[in-house]
């Protein structure tokens, strides 16, 4: 083989699994790439409301470059086919439009607030799983619906926005109509009211995420906030108070719209598969002169056993591994990952590691709050099943895959998953929206087992990740007990986690 | 203070309102303003501007080389004076124990008047190019001349007539309006935009995108609610807020060009509407917005007019706006109108 194609080769290998371990996300397609395609706009028709933006609407899609096909809410689903995206404006009665895109395989972008639960975005539940905010029904909550706050600042959204952990202006100082929803845990806030995660103003769901119903998403879904008339309200400056870094990450209703948008009709990043051989051998490509340090109580009593057993397979992938017990000082420096075993007490190991600016593993789920992972509140904030008069829930060992389509779900399908062998105690927290949640405790989609904040996110506190951040609920003994899904799920956290 | 001032004056216009408008075609739609005067001008020169003495009892047209006066109470002409070139620009301020100033085209030159009596204080030559539009700004001391054919606006200090600074634009220029804050804005009928000055060293600082409103040529701004009423020649008026540059209201208007806006607050006094923008041009017809509040602005009627309107002018002292329409047959005619032609 000549030089020249063993480089190419290796480049080509090295791209490749660049591309497993590391791909979060998928990049955002340029405008030019959505140029040309066709926008199935479904609106209310003749049944509109009036006044109502729609025709802006679609010619605000025209001149980002779509071919815009509008359609009323009685057309058939089949008038999607062929479609890169699906746009639904609230003037579409939701009973009218039922769920009838809901399996579509193409995006669907809607501020059709009413719709999100027949689409599987939100719960039922009106006023608790999504609401409408108006001026006439909610005169002062139609105020407050002009501000939103900036919850997610890591996703392609997020990051092409420029948006950060604050307040921005969403439409024009007039009361208006905004819709809100609390999507599931699969889903992605991006931005809410009054800095409740619950009262989402823009999340989406990626495609293979599991919606709020328990049915994965077979493409991108975006919600947003809008009313029937505000669209020419969404907020942007121009002339001089568009050179103002300050006035322009204020309004940016219009760029967040647009840039949603853009994101729905994007391709979405490639599904893992799951081979956990795949997975290891690439471990251990990346695991090549890192260094990794794993910090324990030593000489621990239950949990001894497995922590050896985890430093012996991470040494078997080619990984460094030095061990550190749970009450040496913090020393962090040159290392690539920092693994806290479940058999630390968080007593003692007290506030180290938190800050670290290095990568972290956390196998212990109530040092959420002192990881900067979730809230203060425990068994509120973060918890734990099968621990014996610690918790009322009884022991475990599945695990509800809600975020399949990142790498750290190791290619697992949707749903429930077996993670160890036999019940036992498993962890919990409640992380801020710029977590990604791969699984949660089977019903109890609020308690999220495995979760990951990439570099730079909205950690609790406003602390802000320095490095990528990851919960995997190993309590003292359960790394032995793992199932081979299991196992495959620790080897893909490891990966997702030291890529960052 | 202020609102005081205005509510003493409005009623006897009102009054007299009343008395003139009989024979004059009816008022469309709601608009609540009806014909105090209807004076007619001889000698058949388009009026290309109008202003009004800063305490509203005067009123002052040009029209060709001629500036003349007139008794806003009662409509009766003043004095006039010869120009000596065609004069295209008018306005006034305070300064000096009250000033008029106007632009002549060519030679291109600012003239100075005292008011007591209407009389040429100064001549001072523009060397920016021949001037198209003149207006002044309180707050900056400040005269803003806008030559077209040179694409400029020149800043001249009100005091002295000397030229300070100059701002090259490109497409073309309309009606202009300042903050007399440090920022002058422009409309751009060409470009579809409104073109913006920071006033200072007279520099471009960025285009305001009239969205849905084609050839913007009328302009006028709230000073106090930062807000610019602008008039496109589609036929459609937006209200922009200048914090951000953005158009959040659109109301139809009429169509044609060159439309001209102005605006004021309390036009009908403090128990009428919060403010208005006035809006004439070709059409022939007179539209009005009116202020409901500064988040808040609705299409207030229109009024049809016997001809295409020249200049505009509206006094907030005086409580009156003034509508000079091209000639018609030998002369030309002013109609001045107040609050009380309707329902407030």
């Amino acid at each position: 083989m000549s030089g020249l194609m063993k480089r190419v080769r290796a480049a080509t290998l090295c791209a490749a699994l660049a591309a497993v371990a590391f791909p979060a996300h998928a990049a955002l397609a340029p405008w030019s790439a959505l140029h040309g395609k066709t926008v199935l706009f479904v609106t209310g028709g003749a049944d509109s409301p009036t006044p109502n933006d729609d025709a802006l609407v679609a010619r605000h899609l025209e001149q980002l470059g779509w071919v815009v096909h509008t359609v009323d809410a009685a057309a058939p689903a089949s008038d999607a086919d062929g479609a890169a995206l699906i746009v639904l404006s609230s003037t579409a009665n939701a009973h009218v439009l039922g769920n009838k895109y809901a399996d579509t395989p193409v995006p669907i972008f809607t501020w059709n607030t009413y719709d999100y639960p027949n689409l599987g975005l939100t719960g039922p539940v009106l006023h608790q799983d999504f609401e409408v905010i108006d001026p006439v029904q909610h005169y002062p909550d139609s105020f407050a619906v002009l501000y939103a706050y900036g919850a997610n600042i890591t996703s392609e959204i997020s990051r092409a926005v420029g948006l950060k952990p604050r307040l921005f202006g969403t439409l024009y100082l007039e009361p208006q109509t905004a819709g809100w929803g609390r999507p599931g845990p699969g889903g992605t806030v991006i931005a809410d009211f009054k800095g409740i995660a619950d009262h989402a103003a823009l999340f989406t769901y990626e495609r293979e995420a599991s919606l709020e119903d328990g049915r994965v998403a077979p493409a991108r879904r975006v919600a947003f906030f809008l009313g029937d008339d505000d669209f020419h309200l969404l907020t942007a400056t121009y002339g001089p108070a568009a050179s103002d870094p300050n006035m322009r990450s204020w309004a940016i209703g219009l760029q967040l719209f647009d840039t949603a948008l853009r994101w729905a009709a994007s391709a979405p990043p490639r599904m893992p598969a799951y081979d956990p051989s795949a997975l290891q051998a690439t471990l251990r490509h990346v695991a090549h002169g890192k260094r990794v340090l794993f910090v324990e109580r030593m000489d621990a009593g239950e949990g001894a056993e497995a922590d050896e057993h985890m430093v012996a397979h991470l040494r078997s992938l080619g990984f460094t591994v030095t061990v550190a017990d749970q009450s040496d000082p913090e020393r962090v420096r040159g290392q690539d990952l920092v693994i806290v075993s479940g058999t630390c007490s968080k007593w003692k190991l007290a506030n180290k590691y938190a800050d670290a600016a290095v990568p972290l593993i956390s196998l212990e789920g109530l040092m959420s709050d002192t990881m900067h992972f979730s809230g203060f509140d425990r068994y509120v904030d973060y918890g734990e099943h099968g621990e014996e008069r610690e918790s009322d829930d009884p022991a475990e060992s599945y695990l509800d895959i809600v975020g399949a389509w990142n790498p750290m779900a190791a290619g697992l399908k949707p749903g429930l998953v077996k993670f160890a062998a036999d019940p036992g105690v498993l962890k919990w927290a409640r992380p801020l929206p710029d977590a990604i949640v791969i699984a949660t405790l089977p019903n109890e989609p609020q308690e999220c087992a495995i979760f990951g904040y990439p570099k730079d996110a909205r950690m609790a506190g406003g602390f802000i990740a320095p490095a990528r951040r990851a919960l995997l609920p190993l309590d003292n003994p359960t790394y032995d007990e793992l199932t081979p899904q299991g196992s495959a799920m620790f080897d893909a956290v490891v990966l997702w986690t030291i890529g960052g | 203070m202020i609102r005081t001032a205005r509510l003493t004056l409005a009623g006897p216009l009102a009054a007299a309102a009343a008395a003139v408008a009989a024979g004059f075609p009816a008022a469309a739609g709601t608009l609540p303003f009806a014909i105090t005067h209807r004076i007619e001008v001889t000698g058949g020169s388009p009026i290309a501007a109008l202003a009004f003495a800063p305490d509203g009892r005067q009123a002052y047209a040009a029209a060709g080389d001629e500036l003349r006066s007139f008794d806003v109470a009662t409509g009766e002409p003043g004095a006039v004076v010869q120009a000596r070139g065609q004069l295209v620009g008018l306005a006034t301020s305070s300064e000096g124990g009250g000033s008029l100033y106007a632009a002549v085209r060519a030679p291109a030159r600012l003239l100075v008047l005292s008011l007591h009596p209407l009389r040429i204080r100064a001549d001072d030559p523009i060397r920016s190019g021949a001037p198209s539009a003149l207006l002044y700004e309180l707050g900056e001391h400040a005269l803003y001349v806008e030559s077209r054919s040179g694409h400029s606006v020149a800043r001249l200090d009100s005091g002295d007539g000397k030229t300070i600074g100059v701002a090259r634009l490109q497409g073309d220029l309309a009606q202009m309006a300042g903050d007399g804050r440090g920022t002058l804005y422009v409309a751009n009928p060409a470009g579809d935009t409104i073109d913006v000055i920071a006033t200072d060293k007279m520099r471009f600082t960025g285009a305001i995108p009239t969205p849905n409103c084609h050839a913007p040529t009328g302009l006028d701004l709230d000073p106090v609610g930062r807000r610019l009423f602008v008039a496109c020649g589609n036929g459609t008026a937006l209200v922009i807020d200048t914090d951000m540059g953005f158009a959040f209201e659109q109301l139809p208007i009429q169509k044609g060009a060159p439309l001209r806006t102005v605006f004021t607050f309390h036009p009908g006094g403090p128990n009428g509407w919060k403010g208005g923008a006035f809006i004439a041009g070709d059409g022939p017809v007179l539209d009005a917005i009116r202020m409901n509040a500064f988040i808040s602005y609705t299409s207030a009627g229109s009024m049809p007019l016997s001809g295409p309107a020249t200049a505009l002018a509206v006094s907030p002292a005086g409580g009156q706006l003034w509508i000079a329409l091209a000639p018609h047959r030998a002369d030309v005619e002013i109609l001045a109108l107040s609050a009380g032609g309707g329902a407030q």
